[in-house]
């Protein structure tokens, strides 16, 4: 039964003590504070890195579903170019009859080098329909978009990403215009994507897919298929619709229908772990930092072994002992754990200006609950030395 | 109630290295209420481990004793520490105060230590004391930086604070000059005669058991019938 007029003036006793020890206190604080702040930074560094993933995830739309080949990328067992379905202009068909389906992006995918003036650069040809403009979200800096009769007609014109324009151009709007070479095969450049920050977008050679046919595509196939659904809740039903429509040709295990929530999941997963590892090391620095706790307040009891003596003749029980060196080490270590939300915070406001970086309530709680349990842990063994002292040999001490 | 204490054939051992030493040997003792009693012994006697039996600071090994009534040799940490906050009051020779806290801290400490409400104003109580004693000028001082006949009226004021039935002094002048040394037996006797307080005086000195009413003397752990 602590009664709140005994703990107040523990807590008072105690902070008494701080500033009469001012230097001692915030060195015992500091180990704590560093482990602190360490922790709430890779939290945060965390959270933020997931949500910029997400951001990126969503910028892509989430009425998106994907199909790949093989049993998927949620499904762990080899996604890619290997094994599985070889989709068709047959399936494109079929798909785009799916009840709510608003359009679907046969998806030509291969790494290849680009020429152009005699540069040659590495690039990701993206053998699309014009659909895949809308599904992109991202606007032109020069030039123009190609249009369903190019796609139709195979026209050989492309839109090139941004960095590959500007790594082969002098400025990336002066490839609008020009003509560039994808092995045997020579198209024009009607348009530059403004810069999508990852790494296959920026170095993409977008052309209409079935200017692929030929040299570069002989089999006419596709790698994936993006189907754009007309709202977020139909999400579901079409990817049944498309499972349904696929398995007519080939089968379960060939192909993998997924859509934004299963990537980002996964993706979640990932993070999720390394996340748990990287707060694990970051807690090493908060057991040291108890350890310093527990050293000094092991040298507090012995440096008041007399005064125990005194309180103890005068009727303090070994409780009231045990608790006012209990309170010491907890305020000690709550008092770092403040300081080093408070020094995380001002490093993640900073951070906030390049990356989306977040401290989040979950941050504070774990903070107050990992720094009180630290004082605790730690203030418990030197508190229980001087409980146990007997008032005789302690107040004989000198 | 007649009697304030009685010990019963009362023991205290300790183990020293692998030896069993003896300080208090087959003590029975009765002190009566409102009694003034001086306990003389040299040093190494068992004088101290004997007032430290009747302050509760200790347990005897063997043997009863009863403070106010009850059998303390069977109380737990905190029914004991409960008497020693309520009932007795220690007065040291060395004064143990608490040298980082001031005048006034030191004195309103056992108050803090009290598990019922308490009936006064610990405040008040404790300026009336100092003005009583002569110290209130003195209250935020800390002890350090009053003399030792100040410190000491200090602790006796702290022993006084919760208002005890005994008052236990173990060589209360011994680290005093005689003159300050007189003050503080004056202070104790007029504590016995005024508040009807027991007083225990513990100490080695003939001319200040003198000022006792009753003395009783301990040698080699025994009480025996005249101090040589």
């Amino acid at each position: 039964m602590v009664n709140i007029k005994e703990y107040t003036h523990l807590m008072k006793a105690a902070i008494e003590d701080f500033r009469r020890n001012k230097v001692r206190t915030a060195l015992t604080s500091l180990g704590i504070m560093i482990g602190v702040m360490s922790v709430v930074l890779l939290i945060a560094l965390g959270l933020g890195l997931k949500n910029y993933i997400e951001d990126q995830f969503n910028s892509m739309g989430a009425n998106l579903v994907m199909i790949m080949p093989g049993s998927g990328i949620s499904g762990g067992t080899g996604a890619g170019m290997v094994g599985g379905a070889e989709f068709d202009e047959r399936d494109v068909n079929s798909l785009i009859r799916i009840p709510n389906v608003k359009y679907v992006i046969p998806v030509f995918f291969k790494a290849a080098g680009v020429e152009a003036g005699g540069e040659k650069k590495n690039s990701y040809i993206m053998g699309v329909n014009e659909d895949y403009f809308r599904l992109m979200n991202k606007e032109l800096i020069g030039g123009e978009e190609f249009t369903k009769s190019d796609v139709a007609a195979g026209t050989k014109v492309t839109v090139l990403g941004y960095a590959l324009a500007d790594n082969l151009f002098e400025n990336p709007t002066d490839a609008v215009g020009k003509t560039v070479r994808l092995e045997n095969l020579r198209v024009k450049v009607i348009g530059v994507m403004e810069k999508t920050g990852d790494n296959e977008g920026d170095n993409a050679v977008i052309l209409p897919y079935k200017a692929t046919y030929g040299s570069l595509n002989p089999k006419k196939t596709f790698w994936s298929l993006y189907i754009g659904v007309e709202s977020k809740d139909q999400v579901t039903n079409v990817k049944e619709g498309v499972e349904e429509t696929l398995l007519k040709r080939y089968k379960e295990d060939d192909f993998s229908v997924t859509d934004q929530t299963d990537l980002l999941s996964t993706v979640n997963q990932i993070f999720n772990i390394v996340n748990s590892v990287l707060i694990a090391i970051g807690s090493i620095s908060l057991l040291v930092g108890g350890i310093g706790i527990m050293n000094i307040m092991y040298a507090t009891v012995t440096e008041r072994t007399k005064e125990v003596g005194i309180r103890r003749a005068v009727g303090a029980t070994q409780r009231d002992i045990l608790l006012q060196f209990l309170t010491e080490s907890l305020i000690l270590s709550v008092f770092g754990g403040v300081l080093g939300l408070i020094f995380a915070s001002l490093i993640v406001l900073v951070v906030r200006i390049f990356f989306p970086a977040a401290i989040n309530l979950l941050s504070v709680l774990i903070t107050f609950g990992i720094s009180s349990a630290i004082g605790v842990f730690f203030g418990v063994f030197p508190a229980r030395r001087a409980a146990r002292l007997t008032p005789i040999e302690a107040i004989r001490y000198e | 109630m007649f009697y304030m204490i009685k010990l019963e054939n009362v023991f205290k051992s300790y183990i020293l290295g692998d030896e069993e030493v003896v300080a208090v040997k087959d003590v029975s003792l009765t002190i009566k209420e409102k009694e003034f009693i001086g306990i003389m012994g040299t040093s190494g006697s068992g004088k101290s481990t004997l007032m430290h039996l009747i302050g509760l600071l200790e347990q005897p090994s063997k043997g009863k004793i009863y403070l106010d009534g009850k059998d303390i040799s069977k109380l737990t940490d905190n029914e004991l520490s409960k008497i020693r906050n309520k009932t007795v009051g220690f007065v040291f020779q060395s004064f143990n105060l608490i040298n980082r806290f001031t005048v006034f801290e030191n004195i309103l400490l056992p108050t803090k230590y009290s598990k019922e409400l308490l009936k006064f104003d610990p405040k008040a109580k404790a300026e009336d004391l100092l003005k009583r004693f002569g110290i209130y000028e003195r209250r935020n001082f800390f002890p350090n930086k009053i003399s030792g006949g100040q410190q000491q009226r200090v602790a006796i004021v702290r022993a006084l604070i919760m208002g005890p039935k005994i008052i236990l002094a173990d060589e209360p002048t011994g680290n005093l000059d005689s003159k300050t040394g007189e003050e503080i037996l004056d202070i104790l006797g007029n504590l016995n005669r005024e508040f009807g307080v027991t007083v225990i005086l513990v100490t080695h000195e003939h001319d200040i058991a003198a000022k006792t009413k009753r003395q009783i003397y301990i040698k080699d752990g025994q009480l025996v019938e005249r101090y040589l």
